[in-house]
């Protein structure tokens, strides 16, 4: 058994809570913009209509955002524990999903 | 946006999430086929907005798999380089690949799919001594899980890691390509290139799911592909189905399921391969 492969532990409820509460976060966002987007139709009030919109963007933001955020703790937790290649390793993986959102831009 | 069509996206995804969720499939592969044949949307267009679900069912999902310490997260992040090198490949690949050959390569991924659904996946006889040479010694990759049947912590190597990252670096580019998670290239790569205990390559595989499709989505993000009123409800659908599909999986009967699972995949393969002749047996959009 490697010693080194064993620790991280406690950091895998660290990971699960960003990625449960997030997920849990952005459906909520969504859901609400969904519902002042019905409520602006059913209701007549057009003046909700662009805040539904823009809520459910902003889930669908926190979403994609969701697993880079997840990337850069891992790089944290790596880094903390002098864990350096594995540091190196994250900072690539987040170097080529920044090149990737350059590219789209 | 009408709201009934948000309302009609959130429970074709809810259902198709929740069918997938009882076999512990993902449900991506059914996102992309259904927007266009059910919703007439554009297949880019739901290519973006399915990618925005498959992140979505990653994370939603990922919780208790890291709780039950089967995610090999160092294996995870050392695979990703290759995932996400992948995925923008797909991005920069999908403006030049014609159309009809999207739809091409959908349908042989639907049949691998519905090939993987109906195979017995088997664990590999464990190796005991690591080559203390390899690049998973070296990085430190083999690790144990718990084994809930046989009560006790099972060890695992991990083998032939540079197989694995190109086999990753391929399912990275079908996923950005596609808008799907790539379960059906993961899986088989972790299963037979790197040998792993089923549940560690399905934990494992899941995981590395978010991070690939964020790669993608991000781009797609920041170029405006992404029609929110498409990916909101469809990711909002697909995450709670996940979660209802994971709960029921005791009900029903999974031989059954399964075989359902396959004829329905081969006919959405026979939908999207006549797409990418040119041909359409029903008109499409509402």
């Amino acid at each position: 058994m490697n010693p080194l492969s064993s620790k991280p532990d406690r950091h895998d409820g660290i990971i699960a809570g960003l990625l449960w509460y997030g997920t849990l976060i952005a459906s909520a966002v969504i859901m609400t913009g969904i519902i002042l987007g019905a409520v602006a139709q059913i209701d007549g009030a057009p003046g909700l209509a662009p805040t539904g919109y823009a809520l459910i963007k902003l889930g669908v933001v926190i979403f994609v955002l969701l697993p880079i955020t997840r990337v850069a703790l891992m790089l944290v937790i790596f880094a903390h524990a002098r864990d350096y290649t594995y540091t190196a390793i994250a900072a690539l993986v987040l170097a080529i999903i920044g090149v990737g959102v350059l590219l789209g831009l | 946006m009408d709201i009934a069509t948000l309302f009609w996206l959130f429970a074709a995804a809810f259902g198709a999430s929740m069918l997938g969720g009882m076999l512990g499939m993902a449900s991506g592969i059914f996102i992309v086929p259904i927007l266009i044949i059910a919703f007439g949307v554009d297949i880019h267009v739901a290519i973006a907005a399915s990618i925005v679900s498959v992140i979505a069912c990653s994370c939603g999902s990922a919780a208790p798999f890291l709780k039950g310490r089967l995610t090999n997260i160092r294996l995870a992040i050392v695979l990703e380089t290759a995932t996400t090198l992948g995925a923008i490949t797909g991005v920069l690949l999908i403006g030049i690949i014609p159309t009809p050959i999207l739809y091409g390569l959908f349908a042989v991924i639907l049949v691998l799919s519905a090939q993987q659904m109906m195979a017995r996946r088997r664990d590999p006889a464990l190796v005991v001594t690591p080559d203390p040479h390899s690049w998973a010694s070296r990085l430190g990759l083999h690790s144990t899980f718990p084994d809930r049947q046989l009560g006790r912590e099972v060890a695992y190597q991990v083998a032939r890691v540079p197989l694995g990252l190109s086999l990753m670096y391929g399912a990275g580019v079908i996923s950005a390509l596609l808008g799907i998670g790539s379960g059906v290239l993961k899986i088989p790569a972790m299963d037979t290139a790197l040998r792993l205990p089923i549940k560690v390559s399905s934990a494992t595989s899941n995981f590395m799911i978010g991070v690939t499709a964020a790669a993608s989505g991000g781009a797609y993000l920041v170029r405006g592909d992404i029609d929110m009123n498409i990916a909101g409800p469809v990711a909002l659908g697909s995450v709670v189905g996940a979660l209802a599909g994971a709960r029921l999986l005791m009900g029903l009967p999974a031989d059954k399921l399964r075989i359902l699972f396959a004829v329905i995949l081969i006919a959405l393969a026979i939908q999207m391969m006549l797409s990418a002749l040119g041909i359409h047996l029903w008109g499409t959009g509402l």
